[in-house]
């Protein structure tokens, strides 16, 4: 019983060097500049709508009596909890030894990085006078007030910029090998070019791309030469920041999931909050993966590093996490009943029977449901499926949040204070830009930095063995 | 004439260099490195290179973040500024507890980076290896030895015979920038 | 693969010539066992259930082991992992044990369909007195909301449902394994996973019952969803603490894996010992943590009575409470961070230190709070006090476990020959 091969089709060290580098050395296909555009249009409704909400106010967004967190909150745990998926891929997978996670570590963390990105946006406007944001931060203002340690909020503030700082550096730290490598190629690269370019204008531009390659991948190389003096500290650093980061991913959903958790309000106060955010984030996160991953293999031809292998583990994690999900749903519901307290009882039963019962509804179908499917090898390889069922994954998640946030809110201690929440234009705006102004970080990040770990991709190709055999061919040694 | 850095020899695959890497030390050789465009497994045993401190960095990083943290609470809920929020005490290690942890991994994060960084004399965007006319394959698919010249038991002709004996691609000199001469 | 068969040719040594080394334990087990239920039924008069909280005690320790265990074979058998496959054989062994703790569970049982007054569960007897105000359980309103869940028929029933699910797994799993190494076919390795991934389900739904039935209804006033979690993650780490011992046991035997087991395999267990000590943590703080800080009446007594006496003295709870931060989460904590302290006997010592704090999480969660008429919420603490029948249940349950356990590493080989993943695990390396 041999072990998936991780890279098929036994590709050659170069042959994965020039694929992965021909990716950021070759001309941006047709489709790139489309969707680049594309991001860009819808990007800027996000500038819009919050220009419009930085001149106006945060009544802009439909923010009113109950309902004062709305979409804002939501969106933030949303993008947030995408996130975690690429820590969890760089770090978690790192520290079990999953090989399989090299092939997809580093688009992941990219998408951590630019969904935290996104993330920041809403909690930034949603405190109204967002030029005053930066007394989050335990810096001495003008009331000589420090910030609240008392409050969940607070805890945010550095779990959030915690987190995005070191998924950066972590990030950054493991694409130094392959930054040298595109630095090593930079000249022979721009002959190649040059040799190609036809017109005078053609051809200063490409000295001029040149000169900013050399510069950009060499200043970013750090002078990186491979040295293995240097990667035996390297590979230490890099366990030790995937060993940091796995509690640190643990702990910012967790944080995230004390906002509400904190707190008296029904259907919020529950003690399974922490285990079960993180759950949902690495559901939501794994979904987000796919959702970007299965394209980008399409269209450059990454077959034989993204295989159906590393598609059926990913859907097993989406399977898994969706489970334990369901899990906490089911003990919510349990416990709310156990608890014998009339006002969590009725949150419960509000949401699934309540005005918002079509919300609870679609969270259940996406969450619980559709990942059942990933029971099924037939259901996994047909990616057109996998690929519809990461979507799913990613609007339940979304209504997950809407769930917890605005049932409990809009439906509270006393039936004189409820209301119907409902967003405004502003809100979704915003929102759907914040998917342009990923896609454009994400296209950037296409074009110019490595999309594959391909350096640790070749470390754990069955070539890279100094016994001269693969690890998982060794019964048949026998 | 330019000043030699080291004699090289290229490989390509990676149990060749494994190979090479425990002769060289078997000979006895200080100051030489293992050049290679991925970390290789084992080769840090082939090499008999001890065990990264970097983690001492991490520790100590660690260290400060927590205290930082449950001090910048204290200090500032407590000491000087200090406001009755939620019935709660001025200060308690309970609920700054997220905070100093927090601050705990931004710091061992960044003391893990600064070690690896420090440990390994990076960034250095000049070194004689970079002189190397295929230097671009050992971040590509080869990999190489570089006995340095610096070395007690270097000699550029015995050196270069028992490189060669090795069965590598080639056998070159590396040498060093003409300023780092002059200077 | 039929050189390695031979290589580890079945150790026939062990059956014929020697002494069985498990009937001391056996016997020992069984007389220890009649003593515990003795006092069991007996009860004490100071306290009428001290001596049922104790045999709880010493059945929930054991109980946590096995229940760890099972999850980490199914898990191991989820990822496909190579490297434990060793290991994994030893867990299978032990996994035996969970037919001792259904008989020892027995008791229990029997003492809450009885009604008898030694029973903690105050809900079995609706007579009882009420905690708080005079009354009784039978006109509390929190008793009657919850009725339908907490009756014994009921609660019967969920007895049989958990053990039945958690042998059915644990003998399949172990039949399956036993079976490959005389036939050497795979498909029981496809059987093995599927049923871990339904399995998994399964035992994380029976266990979250066995947490809140046994130990949650001691105070059927309270409620907390981490609940199940939190012996989930306090089973996980006992069954690697008490598996690095195992493996230390059997290293030394010429009929165990003595030139089989290599340090990396010690180390490995080492970092997943660091990742459940540093999840149990996880789980305590967070459950503390949302109590402590939203602060609601309803739920923060259950900790009030493990930190203060009803006028406001710290209690021996507190320094427990102290002890389960610093020395089960702290020390073993910084301890296990040491790459060096995951080999050898620094490994075992932490390993021992590791189950004996869990003994004390296990009193810390199942021994305070007693019932009583006055004070305000209905519980007072009850003192950080041993009893009797502390002792002759752990011993007694245990010596059974490892009997069942000794019986079976001596009819089955010690590693799983033709498993497909063997070489992978006997040619570990870091």
């Amino acid at each position: 019983m041999p072990r998936a091969p991780i890279i098929e089709n036994a590709r050659s060290f170069a042959w994965i060097t020039d694929k992965v580098c021909g990716i950021v050395e070759g001309r941006a296909p047709r489709w790139w500049w489309i969707g680049f555009i594309l991001s860009g249009m819808l990007a800027s409704f996000t500038l819009m709508g919050l220009i419009y909400l930085t001149a106006v106010g945060v009544g802009v967004w439909g923010l009113s009596h109950p309902v004062f967190w709305g979409w804002a909150i939501i969106n933030f745990v949303f993008w947030i909890g995408i996130g975690h998926a690429g820590t969890l891929i760089s770090a978690i997978l790192c520290l079990l030894k999953q090989k399989w996670r090299t092939s997809i570590n580093r688009a992941a963390e990219a998408m951590t990085i630019f969904a935290v990105a996104c993330a920041g946006i809403f909690p930034l406007f949603h405190v109204g006078r967002v030029w005053f944001g930066w007394w989050l931060f335990p810096l001495p203002n003008s009331n000589v007030i420090w910030p609240n340690y008392r409050s969940p909020l607070e805890w945010d503030v550095f779990a959030v910029s915690t987190y995005g700082t070191v998924s950066l550096l972590f990030w950054y730290m493991g694409m130094i090998p392959d930054l040298a490598t595109l630095r090593d190629r930079v000249t022979m690269v721009y002959e190649k070019r040059a040799a190609e370019a036809k017109t005078a204008f053609a051809k200063s531009f490409e000295f001029a791309f040149y000169q900013f390659r050399r510069v950009f991948y060499g200043v970013l190389a750090m002078g990186w030469r491979g040295s293995n003096r240097h990667w035996s500290n390297y590979e230490m650093a890099y366990l030790l920041l995937a060993g940091l980061s796995t509690p640190l991913v643990l702990s910012v959903h967790t944080v995230v999931s004390f906002d509400f958790a904190v707190s008296h309000l029904p259907g919020w106060h529950a003690t399974i909050f922490p285990p079960y955010f993180v759950a949902g984030a690495i559901f939501s996160g794994f979904g987000m993966v796919l959702t970007l991953m299965l394209p980008l293999r399409a269209l450059f031809g990454l077959h034989d590093l993204i295989t159906q292998y590393h598609i059926d583990c990913m859907c097993k994690i989406c399977l898994a996490t969706g489970s334990m999900v369901g899990y906490a749903y089911a003990i919510e519901f349990f416990i709310a009943w156990y608890g014998a307290n009339p006002f969590e009882a009725f949150a419960f039963v509000n949401r699934a029977f309540g005005q918002y019962a079509w919300a609870y509804w679609i969270m259940i179908t996406c969450n619980v449901i559709s990942p059942q499917f990933f029971w099924f090898k037939w259901a996994r390889s047909k990616l057109w499926l996998v690929w519809i069922l990461s979507i799913f994954i990613n609007v339940g998640m979304w209504f997950e949040r809407f769930v917890i946030t605005v049932t409990s809110l809009a439906n509270d201690f006393l039936p004189a204070n409820w209301n119907y929440y409902s967003p405004t234009a502003v809100d979704i705006f915003t929102f759907m830009g914040t998917f342009g102004l990923f896609g454009v970080l994400f296209l950037l990040f296409l074009r110019f930095l490595p999309l594959l770990a391909f350096a640790e991709i070749k470390s754990v190709s069955p070539q890279a063995d100094v016994h001269g055999h693969a690890h998982g061919n060794t019964d048949k040694a026998h | 004439m330019k000043k030699i850095h080291g004699m090289l020899a290229l490989f390509d695959t990676a149990p060749a260099i494994y190979q090479a890497a425990n002769t060289v030390r078997e000979a006895g050789y200080k100051q030489w490195d293992v050049f290679t465009p991925f970390p290789v497994h084992g080769l840090d045993g082939a090499m008999g290179l001890k065990r990264s401190r970097v983690p001492l960095f991490t520790l100590v990083g660690g260290f400060v973040g927590f205290w930082t943290g449950m001090f910048i609470a204290w200090y500032m809920g407590a000491f000087d500024y200090p406001l009755i929020v939620g019935g709660m005490p001025y200060f308690s290690p309970v609920f700054p507890f997220p905070v100093a942890y927090e601050m705990t991994i931004l710091f061992a994060a960044f003391g893990t980076l600064g070690g690896m960084f420090f440990f390994n004399r990076l960034p250095m965007h000049h070194h004689p290896v970079f002189n190397y006319e295929k230097f671009r394959r050992l971040t590509d698919d080869q990999f190489a030895v570089v006995i340095e010249a610096g070395d007690a038991l270097f000699n550029e002709e015995e050196t270069r015979r028992f490189l060669e004996e090795l069965e590598p691609l080639e056998v070159v000199a590396v040498y060093e920038d003409e300023e780092a001469v002059s200077a | 693969m039929t050189t390695s068969s031979e290589v580890f040719a079945p150790s026939a040594a062990g059956a014929a010539g020697r002494r069985d080394p498990s009937l001391p334990f056996l016997i020992g087990g069984l007389v220890l066992l009649a003593v515990s239920i003795g006092l069991l039924f007996t009860g004490s008069a100071a306290d009428p259930v001290r001596p049922f909280l104790g045999y709880l005690v010493g059945l929930t320790f054991w109980t946590s082991i096995l229940v760890g265990m099972l999850f980490l074979v199914m898990i191991w058998w989820m990822f496909d992992s190579g490297w434990s496959v060793i290991i994994r054989r030893q867990m299978e062994f032990f996994l035996v044990g969970f037919v001792v703790i259904a008989v020892a569970f027995l008791p229990l049982v029997f003492l809450a369909i009885s009604g008898s007054d030694v029973v903690a569960w105050t809900w079995i007897d609706e007579t009882r007195e009420k905690p708080g105000t005079f009354g009784m359980v039978a006109e509390d309103t929190l008793f009657l909301a919850k009725a339908a869940y907490l009756n014994v028929p009921f609660f019967t029933a969920r007895y049989i449902l958990i053990f039945a699910a958690w042998i059915g797994l644990a003998f399949l799993l172990r039949q399956w394994s036993f079976r490959m190494d005389e036939t050497g076919d795979h498909k029981y390795v496809l059987w093995s996973r599927r049923l871990s991934a339904v399995g998994l389900f399964v035992a994380a739904l029976v266990t979250t019952m066995a947490a809140m039935d046994w130990f949650m209804t001691l105070n059927y006033h309270w409620f907390s969803t981490m609940y199940g979690i939190w012996f989930f993650s306090a089973s996980m780490r006992a069954a690697l603490a008490a598996t690095v011992l195992i493996l230390f046991w059997q290293a030394g035997r010429k009929e165990g894996l003595r030139g089989l087991i290599q340090p990396t395999h010690f180390y490995f267990m080492g970092c997943l010992l660091l990742a459940f000590t540093v999840f149990w943590a996880y789980i305590s703080f967070s459950q503390y943590f949302l109590i402590y800080s939203a602060n609601i009446p309803e739920v923060t007594f259950w900790y009030n009575i493990r930190e203060k006496s009803v006028d406001g003295s710290l209690n021996a709870w507190w320094w427990v409470s102290m002890a389960l931060i610093f020395l089960h989460f702290l020390v073993p904590f910084l301890f296990l961070l040491f790459h060096k302290n995951k080999f050898g006997k620094p490994l075992i010592f932490i390993a021992v230190w590791i189950l004996f704090f869990h003994i004390i999480d296990i009193y810390w969660n199942i021994l305070p709070q007693k019932l009583s008429a006055e004070g305000l919420l209905g519980y007072t603490e009850r003192g950080f006090v041993p009893h009797l029948t502390d002792l002759t249940a752990f011993l007694a349950v245990g010596a059974l476990v490892i009997w069942a356990f000794l019986r079976s590493a001596s009819k089955h080989r010690p590693i799983p020959i033709r498993d497909p993943r063997i070489s992978e695990s006997l040619n570990l390396h870091e």
